[in-house]
């Protein structure tokens, strides 16, 4: 029940007038605008802190580890090497995961795929994605990041919230508490799992808020019938048996509020008119039989598939169109211990297309200019094999010490490959980029300033980046 | 000064600005918490983040001459003081905090209270919470009417101060649901109204207080917040975040409550029940506490980087909820506002870093140490068993003479010969006619020469929390080859009993090298010469489950590798002589091969490992029988020759023991605390991480905080005896407070996790610490402190406030009013069951599944469609209700229910379109509705009026007012016609849930009602304590 100085002052200032016999139904309708604004709506005081450069964010996770030297990081050399043993000195007696540390041997397992240049800038990208080489000059690729996490799940959670164990808020929770929604009928921040994807599982606390109010936390939009929770009335009601419901409740509620006064009632007035407009407002959105034929032929066919990442890249854009802050995007299945070849073109056969013409869309739309795209996932994959090395065959384990990530939007610099990976990427040799580098870069590219979004718990001033992160200003416009 | 103190206090938590003149500055209450909030991080207890000599956290650094000459506070001189200069300078280079690191300036108003303060004379004193409660004397004692108990002085006290008065007392109806709703997480039934109604004696509220106090309801309404600060839960909560079984310290907790066991017995027992002189089921029981934290069974995972993230939460949570300190600040480095150095943290931690626990927990089930931990019930059938067993037993005894008599004189059939102990025997294999080899243990074997085996087929299909045996009896020409096994050999997965350069070896596999658990004897079995060899497992996943026979004796074994996470089940044979590698076979002879579905004892294990017959035994004089002979020629004897009046009795005891074990399997068990044998040495660790151990340190407490009382041991079990210790300054208030909290919606000191440098000042120190004292003084007593509370005078008030009481004191900060809050997730869904009249009283037991939107666990992981229960278990309170960590039941999570991830204690509200959705569409609502429904219609009365009346009554617990009534007239009416014209909609409203639906009522009709008790389900008031 926190409560915004601003906001008490204004319930005060219309408790006192009510009082005073201004009728409280004629007030109530601008009050609830103004109160739903206020509870969850609004952002923070003071922020953005300086002009931002995009409004909104569509982040597109690719859960389970993507294997940066099959997709962006480009090893030509390693050709030759086949087989042999990765010299001890890159390994360099590092962490492995208990799944290889025990292996008698490490060969170099080079990729199977071919790569190119694309584009006026030239970046170098596998012949597995070629919708995202496609757009080489609106995107920032960047080769040199690493996390500090080996196992997936504190490794995503690090991604998702700054800190490998559970408790902190999501990245779009903070976005959501400091900066707001731009929509009186929409969260703040939007969640989607690709439905029938499958791998490493998810878990709530990737979008929950942490110690943050409840409703900051990212609010899952579910292909199918009932896009959120409990979103449908149920059957045999219709939308006039609601409005009549609510229309009930509320006198009941208001002459409740004569009696005992407390300004918390109108905010629960306000918060099922809320409910009320999302009723509409979400199935809306998620219609996308409106969406003309060449749209959906720039996404891909599997964007008439309700609940494919094609169909989500899609809703997303709709989404930011409506003014939702934040986006998530979930595809699992990128970790390849086994059989990555086969596997590693199914994963990108499913979401190249469709990331790509994200970009494309949203730039057709002059979206792009103030909506961040981020694509990636929680950390890379070993250049040395996992299981049994063929000419056709290989498996990678998860490897934390570099991995690859791309981004696109207002603000970012196009066609630039930031950070490079040594001889046989595992570690980084240029630029390294931390996890909350990243996540000090996106909060800068949307207005803030990753320092001073705080929220004191504790006893402690937590911020998203924890006491770390340097803005990559070279990805930067 | 306790009123000056007050009302600086006062002024300060409501933000008015600079106290007047008249009123000192309390250090407490508004200087501490700027210079802790503004200058501790760069000068304050972390000595590595000091800026320069200055410290400002203890009382000799503040005033101590500068290096620079000065000081920076001098005493009643403010133009004298460095730090009123610093925090006043105009030049940013000059102003602290310092602008370059990105700190804003003081405020106006905390340089002035900063300045005032050091004009006063800079009165210091250590930080309050440190030091032991002192309850106010008598001399508080004003008389007022308004007074019930001592409590309400300085609630008035405090009011006066500020020129208030306390509210008028609640109405009886809001009385009665608020002390029902606090203390048993339900509202009041519709006869409990009218009782409390009608009872006009004085003590009519008294009387429902003891009620409620000694309801079982009240261990569950006391459970609810402590499952949050124990994060409890039923899954393992990292990745695909599988089952745990948990719930039997669930029930502890709310028996405990029942109990009213006191809070001393309640934390030691919680805290290290173990480590009590000879420890009751229960004491062990209660132990889960530490163990609900999440333990990861990633493949892959470092153990011991894990280990470390349990010691940690056991710690963090500890102190969170006794001491109310953020000691997990200090993991990295000195803590910044605490005064609680790293080493003082691993000191701390060393109390919880010595469980003999593992780093990578079981995918599935409990991961050790665990108990079995039957219920009454169960219990009470372990003690039949016993009984029955016992009676056999000396049944047998008393026969002893009889039976040695006739094993003696009988003339034992031939058929002994063929005896073989058979308790379930899966396969056998004696190669006594077919084998290749005429030189068999007992006629002839078999004779393998690597590249053969033999395919028993599809049987013995053991998964690895299977019980089981496997014996053969070899002689070797190789060290390598299988003896018994399910197992595939290339990538290896199964299990089995092989010989592995020369030694053997039980393995239970699957094809990730990381994930098997293998023992392996630590001497060789010889070539060339029969041996008998076993393998036995008790399907507890661990090597400590595994044990292995040389000629049926035990023998010593080294475990290999103990990670069995995933099911080792696969569609292999059963096979004789294969693996364990796949040019791994068997070389020499094989005989009398077995496998039986259970674990041997050590005395069967040596029975099977006897060649000689029944029959050659009997014919050995007595005296040269070794013991294993000795009782083989009984059991068979007395299975296969005996008269049946000796025989009854062991077939008897047989079965039932073998009942017995599958009865025992079939318990509950729950994760426990245990020590290790040997210590587990404690470092601290740089910056925290598990691989980075500095210097070694010993358990031990903060140097702040008192120290350990003489003549406790410098275990966990002094840690508990330390915390409970009456003098202890943090463990009163703190859980004071948080039952305050409980009962008023916000600690008297707000952040109840953080008693700290950057916690809240109380809001009323006199009466938390009264509070406190009281609570120690009547021995911990949690209804003694819980009555007190809901009697006095400041609980019984009404919350209704006016304009200008909002005005004057919108949070309510005076508590001149009692707080209006909506109620706990748990409470809104258990009152919606109690209301439609399906809520069981069921008590304890395990987690239920009520309905939940299809899909939602499968969707983001790879274990377990939810399923939810039918019957009873959809209408079980909701602390019950299966909690996946991961993923936690949505409609508890959009109440504010805490993911039970980690130790929360703090109670938060939010108010959201979420919500709305929630009650209004979810089916357990809509279905709650319709039952509701054909409750007023059934119950109600013969009008719309009275039946709306009545529906009033049990959703809001009063009758509603004309108004009121007017507006649910209108609506059922409305609904009504809508429904008679449409019936096939009443009929789809209608078919919300599995719950049978009265059909003796006209579906428009119901559908009406149903339409307007969703109505009353969806009230402000109805969701809310007021």
């Amino acid at each position: 029940m926190s409560i915004s100085p601003s906001l008490k002052l204004t319930r005060r200032h219309f408790f006192s007038n009510s009082a005073t016999g201004i009728g409280l139904a004629a007030l109530s309708g601008l009050l609830a605008n103004d109160l739903g604004a206020a509870e969850g709506q609004a952002g923070r005081p003071g922020l953005p802190h300086f002009t931002p450069k995009d409004k909104r964010v569509i982040y597109l996770f690719q859960s389970g580890g993507p294997s940066q030297m099959d997709l962006f990081d480009h090893k030509a050399a390693l050709g030759d090497q086949r087989g042999d043993e990765l010299p001890d000195s890159v390994r360099g007696g590092q962490r492995l995961t208990g799944m290889t540390a025990a292996q008698a041997s490490f060969p170099v397992a080079p990729s199977r795929f071919s790569f190119a240049r694309h584009g006026q800038s030239g970046q170098e990208f596998s012949e597995l994605i070629p919708h995202i080489a496609s757009i080489s000059d609106k995107i920032s690729v960047i080769r040199s990041m690493h996390t500090e996490q080996i196992n997936h799940d504190p490794a995503i959670t690090f991604l998702q919230t700054g800190h490998q164990l559970a408790g902190r808020p999501s990245l779009g929770s903070w976005l959501s508490y400091g900066l707001g929604s731009e929509s009186s009928s929409l969260p703040a921040f939007v969640v989607m799992v690709s439905l029938g994807s499958t791998g490493q599982p998810l878990y709530s606390r990737l979008w929950g808020s942490g110690f943050l109010p409840t409703r900051y936390q990212g609010v899952k939009f579910r292909a199918g019938r009932e896009p959120v929770l409990y979103l449908n009335d149920p059957d045999g009601f219709t939308r006039d048996d609601r409005r009549h419901f609510l229309d009930g409740v509320s006198a009941l509620n208001r002459v409740h509020m004569g009696e005992f006064g407390d300004p918390e009632i109108e905010n629960r007035i306000a918060q099922y008119e809320m409910a009320y407009r999302m009723q509409a407002s979400v199935p809306e959105l998620t219609d996308i039989g409106s969406e003309p034929d060449h749209i959906f032929e720039l996404y891909g066919p599997d964007s008439r598939k309700p609940g494919s990442y094609a169909s989500n890249c899609l809703l997303a854009r709709r989404l930011v169109e409506r003014g939702v802050r934040c986006v998530q995007l979930f595809h699992r299945g990128w970790d390849h211990h086994n059989s990555l070849p086969n596997r590693l073109g199914r994963m990108c056969a499913e979401t190249d297309q469709a990331s790509a013409a994200l970009v494309k869309d949203l730039e057709q739309r002059g979206m792009l200019d103030d909506t961040l795209v981020v694509w990636g996932g929680e950390f890379g994959r070993t250049v040395y094999c996992q299981g049994k090395l063929t000419a056709e065959d290989y498996g990678r384990d998860h490897h934390p010490r570099c991995f690859s990530l791309w981004m696109a939007g207002g603000g970012v610099r196009g066609g630039v490959t930031y950070g490079a990976t040594d001889d046989y990427s595992y570690n980084i040799a240029e630029d390294p980029v931390s996890v909350h580098d990243l996540h000090a870069t996106v909060l800068h590219l949307l207005g803030v300033d990753h320092k001073q979004l705080t929220f004191k718990y504790q006893g402690r001033h937590f911020r998203l980046t924890d006491v770390h992160g340097e803005i990559v200003r070279a990805v930067l416009a | 000064m306790p009123q000056l103190i007050l009302a600086a206090l006062a002024l300060f938590v409501l933000g008015l600005g600079a106290p007047p003149a008249a009123a000192a500055v309390d250090f407490h209450a508004a200087v501490r918490p700027i210079l802790s909030d503004r200058c501790f991080t760069c000068h304050g207890p972390d000595e590595a983040t000091r800026m320069s000599a200055l410290r400002l956290d203890t009382e000799e650094g503040a005033f101590a001459p500068l290096p620079s000459g000065g000081a920076a506070i001098v005493r009643g001189q403010p133009e004298q003081s460095e730090l009123i200069r610093r925090i006043e300078a105009q030049d940013p280079a000059q102003r602290m905090p310092p602008a370059a690191f990105g700190h804003a300036p003081l405020s106006p108003q905390e340089i002035e209270v900063l300045r005032q303060w050091v004009s006063e004379g800079a009165q210091w004193s250590g930080h309050w919470a440190f030091a032991v409660p002192q309850p106010p004397s008598d001399d508080l004692s004003q008389s007022d009417a308004w007074i019930r108990n001592p409590l309400d002085r300085f609630i008035l006290a405090n009011l006066r101060e500020h020129t208030m008065e306390p509210s008028a007392p609640a109405s009886k109806p809001t009385l009665l649901r608020r002390v029902t709703h606090d203390l048993t997480g339900l509202p009041p039934m519709p006869k409990e109204v009218s009782d409390f109604l009608a009872d006009d004696s004085s003590f009519a509220y008294e009387r429902v207080v003891e009620r409620l106090l000694a309801s079982p309801r009240f261990g569950e309404r006391m459970a609810f917040r402590w499952l949050d600060a124990a994060r409890y839960a039923d899954t393992n909560g990292y990745q695909n975040d599988r089952p745990r079984d948990m719930w039997r310290w669930r029930d502890w907790v709310i028996d405990a409550f029942n109990a009213n066991m006191s809070f001393d017995q309640f934390t030691v027992e919680q805290l290290a029940g173990d480590l009590l002189p000879e420890p009751s089921l229960s004491q062990l029981v209660a132990t889960g506490f530490n163990r609900n934290h999440r333990g990861n069974a990633e493949n892959g995972t470092d153990p011991d980087e894990y280990q470390v993230e349990y010691a940690v939460d056991r710690l963090e949570t500890t102190a969170t909820v006794w001491l109310g300190l953020t000691m997990g600040c200090a993991r990295c480095h000195d803590h910044k506002y605490d005064p609680i150095s790293q080493k003082e943290f691993y000191q701390f931690y060393a109390y919880f870093n010595n469980v003999s626990d593992r780093g990578r927990y079981y995918k599935y089930g409990n991961t050790p140490p665990v108990v079995h931990a039957p219920t009454l019930e169960q219990q009470a059938e372990l003690d039949a068993f016993d009984d029955r067993i016992g009676h056999q037993e000396s049944k047998l005894t008393g026969l002893g003479p009889e039976i040695a008599e006739a094993m003696a004189t009988e003339d034992l059939p031939k058929e002994l010969d063929d005896w073989v102990h058979a308790d379930r025997l899966v396969a056998i294999r004696s190669f006594d006619e077919a084998g290749d080899a005429p030189d068999g243990v007992r006629g002839r074997a078999a004779r393998l020469d690597g590249s053969r085996y033999f395919d028993l087929g599809n049987i013995a299909n053991f998964d690895f929390y299977d019980p089981f045996t496997l014996s053969a009896w070899i002689r070797p020409e190789a060290g390598t080859g299988g003896v018994v096994a399910r197992y595939k050999a290339d990538g290896p997965k199964g299990y089995g009993l092989f010989l592995v350069d020369g030694k053997l070896q039980l393995r239970i596999d699957t094809s990730s090298i990381s994930d098997r658990t293998r023992v392996e004897s630590v001497d060789p079995i010889p070539l060339g010469r029969w041996t008998h060899v076993a393998g036995t497992y008790d399907g507890t996943r661990n090597t400590d489950g595994m044990s292995l026979y040389v000629n049926g004796r035990r023998v010593e074994v080294k475990s290999l590798i103990d990670e069995s996470l995933n099911s080792t089940k696969i569609g292999e044979p059963l096979r004789i002589g294969y693996g364990p590698g796949p040019d791994d076979r068997f070389r020499g002879l094989l005989d009398d091969v077995r496998v039986y579905s259970r674990r041997l004892s050590d005395e069967q294990l040596a029975v099977v490992a006897v060649p000689e017959t029944a029959a050659e035994i009997a014919r050995l004089p007595q005296d040269r029988r070794t013991p294993a002979q000795e009782r083989k020629l009984r059991w068979a004897f007395l299975e296969d020759a005996a008269p049946s009046h000796l025989a009854r009795p062991w077939k008897d005891l047989r079965s039932l023991r073998l009942e017995r074990e599958n009865f025992v399997a079939s318990l509950p068990t729950v994760m426990v605390m245990e020590e290790r044998a040997d210590v587990r040495p404690t470092h601290i660790l740089f910056r925290g991480t598990f691989d980075a151990p500095r210097e070694r340190v010993e358990p031990g407490l903060p140097a702040a905080l008192p120290p350990m009382p003489s003549g406790h041991p410098n275990n966990r079990l002094g840690l508990a005896r330390w915390l409970t210790d009456p003098t202890h300054p943090l463990v009163s208030r703190v859980t004071v407070n948080r039952f305050w909290q409980m009962l008023f919606g916000r600690g008297i000191v707000s952040t109840v996790e953080d008693f700290g440098s950057q916690g809240a000042a109380p809001s009323h120190p006199a009466l938390l610490d009264w509070l406190a004292a009281e609570f120690v003084r009547g021995d911990w007593d949690v209804k003694r402190l819980i009555r007190t509370i809901v009697t006095s005078a400041t609980y019984r008030q009404s919350s209704k406030v006016s304009s200008e009481a909002l005005e004057r004191d919108p949070e309510n900060l005076h508590w001149g009013r009692a707080p209006r809050h909506r109620l706990a997730a748990e409470s809104i869904r258990d009152q919606a069951l109690a209301v439609a009249g399906v809520l069981s009283s069921e008590l304890g037991g395990p987690s239920v599944k009520p309905y939940q939107p299809g899909g939602l666990w499968k969707e983001l992981s790879n274990w377990g469609a939810y399923e939810h229960d039918h019957g009873d278990k959809l209408y079980r309170r909701s602390l019950y209700t299966y909690w996946k960590r991961t993923l936690g039941p949505p409609s508890m999570l959009a109440f504010d229910a805490a993911p039970r991830e980690t130790c929360v204690v703090r109670e938060v509200r939010t108010n959201t379109p979420i919500q709305a959705l929630n009650l209004m569409n979810d089916p357990t609502y809509v279905e709650a509705a319709r039952l509701f429904a054909e409750r007023m219609v059934r119950e109600g009365g013969d009008t719309d009026e009275e039946r709306l009346g009545y529906g009033f009554l049990v959703a809001a617990s009063r009758m509603p007012e004309d108004a009121e009534s007017d507006i649910l007239l209108s609506s059922l009416n409305r609904y009504r016609d809508r429904y008679e014209t449409t019936p096939a909609d009443a009929a789809s409203l209608l078919s919300a849930g599995e719950h049978a639906r009265d059909e003796t009522l006209e579906a428009p009709e119901l559908a009406a009602y149903t339409a307007v008790a969703s109505m009353l389900l969806n009230l402000d008031e109805t969701i809310t304590r007021e």
